[in-house]
């Protein structure tokens, strides 16, 4: 299937993917209420970006105690507003800290925009890509300690 | 305010003394008369700082503003500009930088934050959206750049607050001081960080949460879409993906304007050595950008081998890299990278450094220094190690270093020497880029508001050196040719209205002017789309006048005039001896009577007429300057 993919490498961690979202979702610039989320470590120039990695197995969809997520037939995790009650525990379930709530508590998941991503299209270094792929498993701490061994700089 | 986009609507007023904080609805008067960032605050120090304010004291204000442009997609939107009385000289202190504070300072819902008064305890203050919180720093003293800033988010329990940090520099009352976000986005110039030490104030932490909305959203992301595929077009993107501004180094050698060994040269031999291909090829990694970037330009280097192994950080930028090399004689690139290291996290301005120290190796390569006198230190050019130690004992206050660390006036007066070689414009270090090769770069210097800096002006027109366009532009063909005195009064006023526009709105000016890209046409139209307020472009320039003229009116009131608009005797009567630019000196008095005569200032004084102050609607300052003496 197809999905984002993220070369830790050429992220500069200018946040335009955080603006893209959430100007294409909420018609404002928040990076509070974008699903896509960039984790800097300034010291050691690294920078990285948390979103949906659909997973086969989505531990926050089979956590929800009130069934409020569910999978979509494009491979997205949608959200139902209405019978999810703010617990949180999507948050914590999530393997690639990729949830985020929003200020009514509801979680923030990516939806591809409906096939054509707008973090995509936005990204300035072409560090985010949407292909097809059959896993991404890299976590921020498997991409920082390997850029951190590549050049050689503590941890 | 809820009537004005891309603004977030309000001011902080924090009182250190009274450890009390309050907001201020933004006045929409104020938006549309200064636009934001360096307007707010040139505004707002005119109004709150006289002549009989100490820098250093609780009367000072030490403020952060920032634009209506930043916090949205616009590309480059995230500057800030830091604004007080200078301690460093005596005069307007101005500042800016990027990375990622402007942007969660307009989160958390602020346009402008004003420190004033003194903590009577060391504090960080804490902005977390509207909760303010003056929490104890004492623990942090003496403390560096990086330390603080780890400590902060430790304290905090939060990765993602932005942080403006002061280093142990500004604590041990050096004048030349910064203050740091993102660990080496160095707002560094004129002491904004000595003045922020000395209200108690180790760092400002800033987290917020909210959002930024804009009056057109359609025709904003046009805009924003046009520019961007604008800037990734433009034959500049390339290089400046690659090297950032350390690009210009070879360009400035080949034109033979480089400052070279305190510039008594325009071209340095090593160059090539010390150039922004080499750092690119042999040390940066990976590139970083400021929030909201198009062209990420800044850059992480890592020196793998030789006596800095292990060494690594962002940038530097042009200034610095030739501030560290050239300038200073030093053809030791990481050299330069570890001394860009230790000024960063010591918490100083480079160009202020190296100018102290590059003009006492002049001294000592004249004879006019001896070892005795610089604790044993052989200041020969591009001795790297003393230039390392004498950064050291500058931010200590050390032996020699305390003989530098007021800056080179102060230390020319106190050894009773060297004076006349010291390379300022009203007490503030000029930067890389020798005046004799570029006449309104020079220009630019003389009248600069913050003193002898590029920025306020930095008609990179010149480069170019093509009469065509001077005559398009200005009706005068010399206008642009850099090594002609004609026209620079027109250029650098329209230069100058122009930089002041892109510092009030706050996006990138390496891009927006350099780049050619946020002409007074196209602001006019991301003007309205973001904000709501309709301006023509001649409006929109009129706020450029208008900044420039409130700076010249409190400079002025400090006691400015036309015999402060002066460059170093070296540029005025000896001719670089050989390359590009040679054979020519700087001819001020004729471009300074065209400058003033441009602006509608009284050519005898510099003072601006009552008549162009009324123009502007200055109207306090119009009384204000009528009752000033005249000498």
């Amino acid at each position: 299937m197809r999905r984002i993919i993220v070369e830790a490498a050429e992220c500069a961690g200018c946040r335009v993917c955080e603006l893209a979202c959430s100007f294409r979702h909420e018609e404002r610039f928040s990076p509070s209420l974008s699903r896509i989320t960039v984790i800097k470590e300034d010291k050691h120039g690294l920078d990285y970006p948390l979103y949906c990695r659909q997973c086969e197995s989505c531990p926050p969809e089979s956590t929800c105690p009130t069934g409020a997520l569910s999978w979509t037939t494009e491979g997205t995790v949608a959200v139902d507003r209405e019978s999810c009650i703010g617990c949180g525990s999507c948050v914590t379930a999530c393997n690639y800290d990729a949830v985020k709530l929003d200020d009514s508590s509801r979680p923030l998941i990516c939806d591809l925009c409906g096939g054509e991503p707008e973090c995509v299209k936005r990204c300035p270094t072409d560090a985010l890509r949407y292909e097809e792929s059959d896993t991404f498993t890299e976590t921020i701490d498997d991409a920082f300690s390997r850029l951190r061994k590549e050049w050689k700089i503590d941890g | 305010m809820a009537d004005l986009g891309g603004y977030a609507g309000k001011i902080l007023r924090i009182d250190l003394t009274r450890r009390e904080a309050k907001t201020v609805d933004l006045d929409r008067s104020l938006a549309s008369q200064f636009l934001g960032g360096r307007g707010f605050n040139s505004k707002l120090l005119y109004e709150e700082v006289g002549p009989d304010t100490d820098p250093l004291s609780p009367e000072n204000v030490l403020m952060f503003a920032t634009g209506p442009l930043v916090g949205t997609m616009f590309p480059t939107a995230s500057r800030f500009n830091i604004s007080a009385k200078s301690p460093q000289t005596g005069i307007l202190g101005d500042t800016n930088a990027g990375g990622h504070l402007a942007s969660e300072i307009k989160f958390a819902g602020y346009d402008q934050i004003v420190l004033e008064g003194r903590s009577s305890e060391p504090i960080f203050v804490y902005v977390n959206d509207g909760e303010i919180e003056f929490r104890d720093a004492s623990h942090m003293r003496g403390m560096d750049v990086y330390e603080t800033d780890e400590i902060i988010k430790e304290d905090l329990g939060d990765r993602r607050v932005q942080t403006a940090i002061i280093g142990p520099a500004a604590e041990n009352g050096i004048r030349f001081s910064g203050i740091f976000a993102n660990l080496m986005r160095a707002a560094s110039r004129t002491g904004m960080g000595t003045v922020m030490a000395s209200k108690g104030v180790k760092a400002l932490a800033v987290r917020g949460t909210g959002s930024i909305e804009v009056s057109h959203p359609r025709k904003f992301e046009r805009l924003v879409d046009e520019i961007a595929e604008e800037i990734r077009g433009h034959e500049q993107y390339e290089g400046r993906r690659r090297m950032g501004t350390t690009r210009i180094l070879l360009m400035a050698n080949a034109m033979g304007f480089l400052p070279t060994r305190h510039y008594t040269a325009g071209s340095f031999e090593h160059a090539e050595e010390v150039s922004g291909e080499r750092l690119a090829e042999e040390f940066n990694v990976k590139s970083r950008g400021c929030f909201a970037c198009t062209i990420p330009c800044s850059r992480f280097y890592v020196v793998r081998g030789g006596r800095f192994a292990g060494l690594y950080g962002e940038g530097p930028e042009y200034e610095s890299q030739g501030s560290l090399t050239s300038r200073t004689g030093n053809r030791e690139l990481e050299l330069a990278l570890k001394a860009n290291d230790m000024c960063n996290r010591l918490g100083m301005d480079v160009l202020t450094v190296s100018e102290c120290i590059s003009w006492a190796q002049e001294l000592y390569e004249k004879g006019m220094l001896t070892k005795e006198e610089t604790d044993g230190l052989d200041l020969s050019w591009g001795n790297g190690d003393a230039i390392l130690t004498l950064i050291d004992k500058i931010s200590r206050r050390d032996g020699f270093g305390d003989v530098l660390a007021d800056g080179t006036k102060p230390a020319a007066l106190k050894l009773g020497k060297g004076m006349d070689l010291i390379m300022q414009v009203k007490g503030l270090d000029l930067i890389m880029a020798d005046p004799r090769g570029l006449k309104g770069f020079g220009l630019g210097y003389a009248v600069a508001s913050r003193g002898g800096d590029h920025l306020r002006s930095e008609p990179f027109l010149e480069l170019n050196d093509d009469p065509a366009i001077g005559e398009k532009m200005f009706g005068v063909p010399e206008a642009t040719l850099r090594m002609a005195d004609r026209g620079k009064g027109k250029l650098i006023s329209f230069f100058e209205d122009w930089n002041a526009v892109i510092d009030a709105l706050e996006p990138c000016k390496n891009i927006m002017q350099n780049m050619e890209i946020l002409t007074f046409d196209l602001a006019s139209e991301v003007i309205e789309a973001t904000t709501g307020m309709r301006m023509t472009p001649a409006e929109v320039r009129l706020v450029g006048t208008r900044i420039v003229n409130i700076e010249r009116a409190f400079n002025v009131r400090e006691g400015i005039r036309r015999r402060d608009d002066s460059l170093p005797r070296r540029f005025r009567e000896e001719p670089l001896e050989e390359g590009a630019s040679s054979g020519t000196v700087f001819d001020q008095e004729p471009m300074l009577d065209e400058y003033y005569a441009e602006r509608g200032w009284e050519v005898s004084t510099g003072i601006p007429t009552s008549e162009t102050l009324e123009k502007l609607n200055l109207l306090g300052a119009r009384s204000d300057l009528e009752s000033l003496s005249r000498d």
